[in-house]
């Protein structure tokens, strides 16, 4: 419960950077009960916020990072650009960065990883076999395998260290700010509620923690915002029982180069070979669903073959809304709630309360609700005097009453436009269809699903490669219990939309967005299937994309038909003249022996037979030119019904255009019209 | 419940005075009672053979509302004819320029009949036209046209090949043998000859064991003399001839099992009889068998088969002819099939305990009632009511359950006392 209620405000405070904080008020310990910072609690309980182990800790470190720089680019309607950096430390590197002398091992035998002598008699054993079974084969002239290096013994220590970079073009940060913002956890003060990225709203903050688990290092940010002639840079670390920063040092220095945005810099323990794929598919899918974003990213490490570079290019400008802050609906709310949106209310009477500080609640709906509420209520009654119980009848008044559903003007989905873009630029499928569904409520959130179905691409595996997005974030984990995998494996037939679900490769793309997603279980990685209101507009959206693309296939296996047809017919010509060639021959030996008699029309063809005028070449000769004459007619009526003749088609690039043009937009879900000036 | 108490009730007696542990031993007469009631039986049988031989009905007597179907055994002299006289059409339509087509009879469920005068499930006149020139019936058509060729060649050198054989011949082109066995019936059906009279036999599944002595391809067989695993069914029939018995009845036997343990027991030497399986669904020539056997030495047939629909079922390929062959029905069925056992109604009479049997599937209803429709079954009374039994139980039992009064009870109690009581439908 102290999760829930806790986390509300902490939502909204990415990409409101700006905003300036009040401190909570450090809790007093007044008796022996202990009482936790929520630093602590998040120290102990970090698997909740996906740090669960080096590798998880690792990704989610990025994860925070990029989605922070989006946030905050977005927020400032700057096309994103983000760079992030990961650069492997080995542990003598590490030891020097923290000032700790390398140590030899002096008593072997200490340690977890010592090789006992029969230990390592077995070893040599084992490697000497086989030595000997590679020796044999390179004698036999086989290939050799790629000797399997002896595994390192890895040993608890072996966890290895990063430091991750993040830099983008965003807003930036106040240079006041910045200490709080890093080294406080749950410091918002805003509530409300909008579509936002963040899984947790604990942002940079877990990752400052799991670096002081970790090792120990603190986090370094520097900063600029638009039009500041310094840049900030902070280094500071988290004192987790208090919950407060430990700023080592905070100054303000040259800007060297004119930009805006932030670029913070960590250094903490993970495991990127058990993360590796894990952390390319995300930004490969984050890719997808931004594809107005451009991401730079970097792994650099001592040995130069792992080194992974990669640069998801922009592939669009048009960005979409930043999400409305919007009022909750009265059939979300729960009790707390109530209570909190109460203390936190401007207005002064009832009335008000309801009119303003939730959705469809109308001044006319207002009174009547209050008539209802009972005796005990009117619409001047001060709002901060009503009792808890007066609170559980507008609460339950609130469960029962029917209220207009909350419309979606607060949602930001990505837009069909950017979804196709983004499938097109990452995947390059053969065939592509996206679809968005309207608005929907479950729970008094509105949530819009929006759908895109490609077929064919690079890259992409054969069966279905299902791609979920939750308020424009990839969900990586957890992937066989959500609503969107269950779909598209169980309750789509594929079949009867011409796609073979186990031989095609195809891609299925489905992002949800909404004021508050479902998500099930801790770790916030999938959405239930339980939920009837989505499931059934994930189906539809999916369907809806698969209408859209049979009938490009049935048009594609047509054509393919078209192009096959005078080979397949062809093909069996010679086997079919064959065989009754061969028939007709045994019967002219038989006719020439007389044993049998034959009317005149056929003796007539039996002699040709036997006389070589028809041979096997004849047949084959009038069937193909049948064959041809077939396929002559078959083509002319596809054309016919085609009613146009395919012309050798080209690729045609537009160029962007300077952003100094001034223009007017005109947005529409599918394109975009910009009039120039 | 009532039932089943007085049922306990009546066999006690029995356990209590004797120590045999066989139940219902105590019921049986002596053999030679039994034997007496077999031959009313065999008599009958043969007279009634006799009189349905005098006016045989036939398709053509029938005069059907729709034209139907049928195959007849041709000579191979014929079935040569036939093939050269479509050869001939096909290259005078070739050399046209027309290309060329079949008119394959289609052996699709649609296009089934069942004659109830007949007992017998004949096709429809429904045809499908086959041309080369088109994407989808190229290949069979060029399947079909070799097939035909290599039968040509059969009937030329006057030998059978099985239908591995015919496969391996074009493997390229056939792919795989489940095309090429397609192809050859609907070859039958174009010709309008019987699969047998192609010269393409499939490989011995069948075995009889028994009072049978018969030649083939000129050998004589004793089938008393053939040990315990009898003689295998010829797979063409037409090298079978000369069939003699003393048998008062042929007892057709669903299972591998059962047979071995009738066979091993002699049970034929106690009853005089001929014993025949096809260890589970009956290829076309132990049906060929069956039929010759019953048309020429004119016996009853009794069918001991499992308790549950798919022992129906393959009772009644032998009995009216089985879908996929029913273009042919007219030679491979045999009329009059007497259902012995194990029928529902036998699991309570005989007291088989309760776990020896097993409950039914969804499957196994849904067969069940299935068949309930069917119409070979609608038109035997006892049949149906036997069914309902089974459906309405949903137990099934398989001939082994007897085992659980020892091995030999099938031989030494059940069956015999089956007979005596003359327990047949």
């Amino acid at each position: 419960m102290e999760m829930e209620s806790s986390e509300s405000p902490i939502q909204t405070t990415k990409g409101a950077a700006a905003k300036s904080k009040a401190p909570r008020k450090p809790k007093q310990t007044t008796s022996v009960l202990k009482q936790k910072s929520p630093a602590e609690f998040f120290s102990e309980n970090k698997s909740i916020a996906g740090f669960d182990n080096p590798g998880k800790c690792l990704y989610t470190t990025v994860r925070e990072f990029v989605e922070n720089a989006l946030d905050s680019a977005e927020s400032i309607s700057e096309l994103p650009v983000v760079e992030i950096t990961i650069e492997e430390i080995g542990k003598s590197k590490y030891n020097s960065m923290i000032g700790l002398a390398d140590r030899e091992r002096v008593d072997e035998e200490l340690y977890d990883d010592f090789e006992t002598a029969k230990a390592r008699e077995k070893r040599l054993a084992k490697e000497a076999r086989i030595q000997e079974n590679q020796a044999k084969l390179a004698a036999l002239g086989k290939k050799l395998k790629e000797p399997t290096s002896a595994k390192a013994i890895k040993g608890r220590a072996q966890a290895s260290f990063y430091r991750v970079t993040c830099k983008d073009n965003g807003r930036g940060m106040p240079h006041d700010d910045i200490p709080n913002m890093f080294g406080r956890v749950l410091s918002g003060t805003k509530y409300g509620l909008k579509q936002t990225r963040g899984k947790f709203g604990l942002g940079a903050k877990m990752a400052l923690i799991w670096s002081k688990m970790s090792t120990g290092l603190p986090i370094e940010i520097s900063s600029s915002m638009k039009g500041q002639n310094y840049l900030s840079f902070c280094r500071l670390d988290i004192d987790i029982n208090r919950n407060i920063p430990h700023i080592h040092l905070h100054e303000k220095r040259d800007l060297k180069e004119h930009w805006h945005g932030a670029e913070i810099q960590i250094v903490i323990a993970g495991n990127w070979t058990t993360y590796r794929s894990k952390i390319l598919h995300y930004m490969r899918q984050l890719a997808v669903i931004t594809p107005y974003a451009q991401f730079l990213f970097n792994f650099v490490s001592d040995a130069s073959d792992k080194n992974v570079s990669i640069r998801f290019s922009r592939r669009t400008d048009i960005m979409p809304a930043v999400p409305l802050e919007t009022k909750f609906h009265p059939s979300a709310v729960d009790l707390l709630l109530i209570k909190r949106l109460i203390t936190e209310t401007s207005k002064q009477n009832l009335l008000q309360f309801l009119q303003h500080e939730f959705v469809n609640i109308g001044r006319a709906f207002a009174e009547r609700l209050i008539g209802e509420m009972g005796p005990d209520f009117s619409p001047k009654m001060p709002v901060k005097s009503l009792t808890s119980q007066q609170i559980v009848r507008i609460h339950q008044l609130f469960r029962q009453a029917k209220f207009d559903d909350p419309s979606g003007d607060c949602l930001s989905p990505a837009g069909e436009y950017n979804l196709r873009l983004g499938i097109i630029k990452e995947l390059h499928p053969e065939m592509v269809a996206t679809y968005s569904g309207s608005a929907q409520v479950f729970e008094g959130h509105p949530f819009i699903v929006e759908a895109g179905v490609s077929v064919g691409g690079k890259d992409v595996k054969q069966g279905l490669n299902v791609f979920r997005f939750a308020n424009r974030i990839p969900l990586l984990f957890e992937q066989g219990a959500d609503v969107v995998t269950r779909t598209a494996m169980k309750r789509i037939n594929w079949n009867s939309y011409k796609i073979n679900h186990t031989q095609d490769k195809i891609g299925v793309f489905v992002s949800i967005v909404s004021t508050k997603i479902p998500f099930k279980g801790t770790g916030k990685e999938y959405i239930g299937d339980d939920i009837s209101e989505i499931a059934s507009a994930v189906k539809t959206s999916i369907q809806q994309c698969c209408i859209q693309l049979k009938s490009k296939i049935a048009k594609k296996i047509q054509a393919r038909e078209q192009q096959e047809r005078k080979r397949n017919l062809s093909r069996y010509i010679p086997d079919a003249s064959g065989a009754i060639y061969d028939v007709l021959k045994e019967m002219t030996t038989l006719h020439a022996s007389k044993k049998k008699r034959y009317n005149d029309e056929d003796a007539e063809l039996l002699n040709k037979v036997s006389s070589k005028l028809i041979t096997k070449g004849t047949l084959m000769e009038k069937l193909a030119e049948h064959v041809e004459q077939v396929d002559y007619e078959m083509a002319l009526e596809y054309a016919t019904h085609r009613g146009v003749t395919d012309e050798p088609r080209e690729n045609l690039f537009i160029q962007s255009l300077r952003d100094e043009n001034k223009f007017t937009d005109f947005q529409s879900p599918v394109f975009v019209f910009r009039l120039f000036q | 419940m009532a039932d089943r108490k007085k049922k306990r009730r009546q066999a006690d007696p029995d356990s209590d005075s004797e120590s045999e542990t066989l139940p219902f031993k105590k019921l049986l007469k002596p053999d030679s009672t039994i034997l007496s009631s077999l031959k009313a039986l065999a008599t009958a049988s043969s007279t009634a053979g006799t009189s349905s031989a005098a006016n045989p009905v036939t398709l053509s007597s029938l005069s059907l509302s729709d034209t139907c179907r049928e195959v007849t055994d041709l000579p191979l002299s014929s079935v040569q004819s036939h093939i050269e006289t479509l050869a001939l059409s096909l290259a005078k339509s070739i050399l046209a320029g027309n290309g060329f087509s079949f008119s394959v009879p289609s052996r699709s469920s649609a296009n089934q009949l069942y004659v109830p005068e007949l007992d017998r499930i004949v096709l429809k006149h429904k045809a499908s036209l086959r041309p080369y020139a088109n994407v989808t019936t190229v290949r069979k058509t060029t399947i079909t046209t070799r097939i035909m060729q290599l039968i040509h060649q059969l009937c030329l050198k006057n030998i059978h090949v099985t239908k591995r054989d015919l496969f391996y011949t074009d493997v390229k082109l056939f792919q795989d043998q489940t095309q090429s066995d397609a192809v050859l019936d609907d070859v039958s059906t174009i010709l309008g000859c019987t699969r047998s009279s192609l010269n393409v036999v499939a490989a011995e599944k069948g075995v009889v064991v028994g009072r049978l002595v018969f030649s083939d391809n000129g050998d004589m067989i004793d089938c008393t003399k053939m040990g315990m695993g009898g003689k295998a069914i010829p797979p063409n029939i037409d090298r079978v001839g000369d069939m003699q018995s003393d048998a008062l009845f042929i007892l057709l036997v669903e299972k591998d099992a059962a047979y071995m343990r009738l066979a091993e027991d002699r049970f034929y030497n106690r009853f005089p009889c001929i014993i025949v399986t096809a260890k589970g669904q009956p290829d076309v020539a132990t049906r060929l068998f069956l039929r010759k056997m019953k048309l020429e030495l004119k016996l009853p047939v009794l069918a001991l088969v499992d308790s549950d629909p798919y022992g129906l079922k393959i009772l009644s390929v032998y009995g009216c002819g089985s879908k996929n062959m029913s273009y042919d029905s007219a030679n491979l069925t045999t009329p009059d099939i007497k259902w012995l056992g194990i029928r529902p109604s036998d699991l309570d009479k005989y007291k088989i305990p309760e776990q020896c049997r097993l409950p039914m599937t969804e499957q196994d209803i849904k067969t069940g009632k299935d068949l309930l429709e069917e119409d070979f079954v609608k038109k035997n009374p006892g049949w149906v009511e036997e069914l309902n039994i089974m459906v309405k139980s949903k137990q099934k039992a398989e001939i082994q359950a007897l085992s659980s009064f020892g091995f030999q009870y099938l031989s030494e109690v059940y069956l015999p006392l089956k007979l005596q009581q003359k327990d047949w439908l």
